[in-house]
């Protein structure tokens, strides 16, 4: 006792600023609960995120040592290089394409399972089932199908359409990636309004019926209504994989032919881990990271128009 | 009894530091290469052989796949996990001799002799005069074509000096329908040219893909499916593989690749196929070969045993294993001949061929942009296939894009 009655006064003060003892106890058996998640999180989270900043600005190449170079990295993606607007104009003409056709599709999908007297289960099982299919084997199928005298040139051929080979042609390759990503994505969103559907409470529906309102005004002015927070959360998650698509693209085109299909998420693989450099590929990164930012919190901006929160 | 417990745990510590001593002689190496577990007996066996020789000297091999290879090849030496022997592809050199070490004061140091290796490989494995691997295998592009396909069409069997005009008089005259006379695959546009006599480089070894004759030699492979319509256009995702489908499909008469595929091919087809020399255009014959070899980590603890595996991994012994098991066309010019008499022995003229061919290899000149390089020939090449585009726009497209 005596001892605790001769600490000096600082400890005293931080004493009271922590609040009482037992609350001191709490806050350090918690930070130690709480101390393994952290240490995971700075390990994989905080330091490649810091690390691929400075990345950035220098011109790492993964053997020998990284050189500062300031912005320069930054000055060549916007002026320099030849292939950075061709890409950006490709990632977002692939997200705004496949956005709407995700959401427009997962949406009729959704309220046509939810019309349905009986078999839904089995209607949101296989749809949900591209969902947990892994993507490469997904594109790798789909390779073998619109390869060049492949299945579907096959098909084509016997319906006597004459068309390029898709994967070949410059305009239609991209439309393969789409169909690819559909595909396996649409699922998801089908579920997640499906589900958001059937939440919609009966008796609004009910009395809107009484009220004189067809199926039509039901649908437009009271369940898309109501499911608008669940079909907002889908359209933003949608956006972000759509602007880091990959696999589709990486298995199936390789970025091309030509540039066709090269995007944010395929360049910055081709320039890190084929061309190795590191550096410029961090930079682009993180151009994406802002991209995917701005067009996020425009949605979010956008959302006070259309979403309505029930309560 | 006490005095008999003290000696006895004496005892048993000295045995104990005799027995760690002994181990620290004992030399334990790695060896990290490209391939699957189907391999793994094949150089367990080449394994063994080093410590046959060397029983204080234990290799152990260590397999990935080939693309996660180059991926992780960097990142284990960047973080100073690499093992003591390494893989190295010869169009590698340029990226990666950075992380091998220079074997050159090793050959003075006790006199080894290298010219029993094929040159042209061991040209490929070191870099600016400095030798940094010594090859297991070597091989330079050649023609595959089918045997039946030529014999059904009346077609003589190409000679070894026949030109591009023979060869694109053969693909036509075998082309038929959706069958075509020949494949065509992204490193055609490299190999192909260099046998025409063409140059993709300057003279400082950069890039210059706009030169007159590598554009001409391009378009005249390009136009064997832009325009003859002999050859089915490849798209980028697959570029780099399509002809051997076309090939063991019996929808291609002819594609090019190297030996290394020889055994698989052979397996994978039910016809006779013959290998021949890539056409030459008005010049000589010149060929570019390619390999692989095996060399030690500038970071090993342990280089001069490294060294001595090395010597096994890559001698007469290893070679006669590897070459009988169809799994490499020999860096050993003397063991070469396990190879034709074994793997290759169903295969029509590969002995002469390779002979002809070798006499008349070229440097295969490649710089540190070399993947790059290949990545926007594989991803651009199509464009100007299927007509989208000409081959000199698309290689002036792929030249501003090299070096960045």
């Amino acid at each position: 006792m005596a001892a605790i009655d001769n600490l000096p006064a600082a400890p005293v003060a931080a004493r009271k600023r922590w609040g009482n003892r037992l609350d001191r106890l709490e806050a350090r058996t918690a930070f130690f609960f709480l101390l393994p998640g952290l240490i995971g999180m700075i390990l994989f989270l905080v330091v490649p995120i810091v690390a691929s900043v400075v990345l950035s600005f220098t011109n790492w190449k993964l053997l020998g040592q990284p050189q500062f170079v300031g912005i320069s990295n930054y000055v060549r993606l916007f002026t320099a290089d030849p292939q950075f607007w061709p890409v950006l104009r490709n990632t977002l003409f692939f997200t705004a394409e496949y956005l709407v056709l995700n959401i427009v599709i997962s949406l009729g999908l959704a309220v046509w399972i939810s019309s349905l007297k009986y078999g839904q289960k089995w209607f949101r099982v296989i749809f949900f089932l591209p969902t947990f299919t892994p993507g490469i084997a997904v594109a790798i199928v789909w390779m073998l199908i619109f390869a060049p005298n492949g299945f579907f040139d096959f098909v084509m051929g016997s319906l006597s359409i004459h068309m390029p080979s898709m994967l070949t042609d410059q305009k239609l390759a991209m439309q393969a990636v789409v169909i690819v990503s559909l595909w396996a994505g649409v699922g998801y969103n089908t579920v997640l309004f499906n589900a958001a559907l059937d939440m919609v409470p009966k008796n609004y529906l009910e009395a809107a019926r009484i009220d004189g309102a067809n199926a039509w005004d039901r649908f437009w002015k009271i369940r898309l209504p109501l499911i608008s927070p669940t079909l907002f959360f889908g359209t933003v998650m949608t956006a972000i994989t759509s602007l880091q698509v990959f696999d589709q693209i990486y298995v199936m085109t390789r970025g091309g032919p030509g540039n066709a299909t090269a995007t944010l998420g395929y360049t910055i693989y081709q320039r890190g881990f084929q061309n190795f450099q590191m550096g410029y590929a961090s930079t682009i990164a993180w151009v994406m990271f802002a991209l995917i930012m701005a067009l996020t919190a425009m949605q979010f901006w956008l959302q006070r128009k259309w979403v309505h929160y029930d309560n | 009894m006490k005095l008999s417990n003290v000696l006895a745990t004496a005892l048993l510590a000295s045995s104990a530091f005799i027995a760690t001593a002994h181990a620290q002689e004992q030399v334990n190496l790695t060896w990290q290469m490209w391939g699957d577990e189907n391999d793994t007996e094949l150089f367990t066996s080449l394994a063994d052989l080093v410590t046959a020789e060397y029983p204080n000297i234990k290799v152990t091999p260590q397999f990935s796949g080939w693309t996660d290879y180059w991926t992780r090849l960097p990142v284990l030496a960047s973080s100073g996990q690499i093992a003591d022997i390494v893989a190295m592809q010869s169009m590698r050199m340029p990226s990666f001799h950075s992380i091998l070490e220079p074997l050159n004061p090793h050959f003075e140091a006790d006199g080894f002799d290298t010219s029993v290796f094929e040159p042209s490989i061991m040209a490929g494995l070191s870099h600016e005069g400095t030798q940094y691997a010594l090859p297991y295998d070597v091989g330079p592009w050649l023609v595959y074509y089918n045997r039946d396909k030529f014999a059904a069409a009346g077609l003589e069997e190409p000679a070894l000096d026949w030109t591009f005009d023979d060869f694109k008089a053969a693909a036509a005259a075998l082309t038929e329908g959706q069958t075509y006379g020949y494949a065509v695959q992204a490193f055609d546009f490299i190999a192909g040219p260099v046998a025409l006599g063409a140059e993709y480089f300057n003279d400082a070894d950069q890039f210059e893909l706009t030169n007159p004759g590598y554009v001409d030699a391009v378009t005249k492979y390009a136009e064997l499916v832009s325009v003859d319509k002999v050859s089915p256009v490849f798209a980028s995702g697959a570029g780099a593989v399509t002809g051997s489908g076309h090939f063991a499909a019996g929808t291609a008469a002819m594609y090019i690749d190297g030996p290394w595929v020889l055994l698989q091919t052979k397996d994978s087809v039910d016809f006779e196929i013959g290998v021949a020399p890539l056409p030459h255009g008005e010049g000589d014959s010149r060929f570019i070969t390619a390999g692989s070899g095996w060399g030690i980590s500038a970071a090993s603890q342990h280089k001069e045993e490294a060294y001595k595996a090395l010597q096994i991994l890559t001698g007469p012994k290893a070679a006669e294993i590897l070459a009988s098991a169809g799994r490499a066309l020999p860096g050993r010019v003397a063991e070469q001949t396990y190879w034709y008499d074994v793997a290759a022995k169903d295969v029509a003229g590969t002995r002469e061929v390779l002979a002809f061919m070798f006499e008349h290899t070229t440097p295969f000149r490649i710089n540190e942009y070399w993947n790059e390089f290949e990545n926007l020939i594989t991803q651009y090449m199509p464009v100007a296939l299927n007509g989208d585009s000409t081959p000199e726009a698309v290689l002036a497209d792929i030249q501003s894009q090299l070096p960045f």
